[in-house]
């Protein structure tokens, strides 16, 4: 049987995996296509299929030391940090290894000092503008507003950030609502948070401290049950508040909203 | 009995608000006001007594009164799942 292998780059961590079983490869390789990349490096998983079982469907996030396991009814994955080697066992199928992703890059992030965050994200002017909230809060409808304005959409439902260089940089997320782009690869300055709200016409009003606080936290990605990581999103979520976060009202009419925005 | 704040629950005042979070239950709390400051008192290890006295003088009501807001706060913290025991 041949040893089949794909690496991919997401929010700046390599990922590489391989498998004796072209299943999950052949899935990682046409799912998370503009994520590939050549070469090895980064984190090393040593693959193999496990069943589809629905239950339970939270992933489950535990860290001991640099030792950080992941599981849900349909996949199962240890990884120690400090040798960047890991296992996973895994349905294949897009469902459960988006699942596998998104709870691995989230506590990655979170050990980092960045954030996964529930939010649009919109690329003007060279930088990433960020507008979180949880379902239903528009983030879809901005996204698809700004796509057909012109406007490059990051992801109308998940996007990753990171700290770096004392400043905030958002990476192209492959995690996507109803828009199902793929994405792609690239990172850009944060240029600022906006709480989106829908409304009758568009306008930009000041937001206190405490309120944009809240929706950074409910936003979070954070699958982990254990405090060292609630509070690490704490602190990010704090730091995050140095963009100076606005309200914005938005109607669902038109993208005359990217004008308030930059 | 005295209490005391769980110890997995992570907190930060932001903006004149207390949020604490449960991470084990998945939950997000907000104090404000003088529930942030019992808080607070409560996690440098004052007894109720102690917070009691402090208010009284902040807030220049009597200790009666702060003895029973105090209470009535610790109270809403044990049922909130949110305290255990010294």
């Amino acid at each position: 049987m041949a040893m089949s292998r794909a690496v991919l780059k997401i929010a700046g961590s390599g990922l590489s995996f391989k498998s004796d079983f072209k299943g999950i490869i052949s899935v990682l390789g046409r799912r998370y296509a503009p994520f590939i990349v050549s070469g090895f490096g980064g984190l090393q998983f040593d693959c193999s299929e496990g069943p589809a079982r629905l239950s339970p469907f939270r992933p489950e996030v535990k860290w001991a030391g640099s030792r950080l396991e992941l599981a849900r009814g349909d996949f199962r994955a240890a990884l120690d940090t400090r040798s960047g080697r890991g296992t996973l066992t895994a349905a294949p199928n897009e469902q459960c290894l988006d699942a596998f992703l998104r709870s691995l890059i989230s506590s990655l992030l979170i050990r980092d000092g960045g954030l996964m965050l529930h939010s649009a994200g919109i690329l003007k002017s060279g930088k990433a503008w960020l507008f979180p909230g949880k379902s239903g809060a528009g983030k879809s409808t901005l996204s698809k507003l700004a796509a057909a304005a012109g406007a490059e959409v990051i992801s109308d439902e998940i996007n990753m950030l990171r700290f770096e260089r004392g400043r905030w940089r958002v990476y192209g997320s492959p995690f996507w609502g109803e828009m199902r782009s793929g994405g792609r690869q690239g990172s850009w300055p944060l240029g600022g948070v906006f709480l989106p709200k829908k409304a009758a016409r568009h306008r930009v009003a000041p937001c206190g401290k405490a309120e944009a606080f809240r929706v950074l936290l409910r936003c979070a990605v954070n699958f982990s049950r254990e405090n060292r990581e609630a509070a690490a999103v704490m602190s990010s979520a704090a730091r995050l508040l140095a963009a100076e976060p606005h309200r914005l009202e938005f109607s669902k009419k038109d993208a005359g909203f990217l004008e308030l925005v930059g | 009995m005295a209490f005391k704040i769980r110890k997995d629950l992570a907190y930060r005042r932001v903006g004149g608000e207390l949020f604490v979070v449960d991470a084990a239950g998945a939950r997000l709390h907000e104090l404000n006001g003088t529930a942030a400051i019992i808080w607070e008192g409560l996690d440098k290890g004052l007894s109720e007594a102690e917070l009691a006295a402090g208010l009284a003088g902040e807030f220049e009501v009597g200790e009666a009164e702060a003895r029973a807001d105090v209470k009535e706060f610790v109270s809403g913290l044990r049922r909130a799942g949110l305290l255990e025991e010294k």
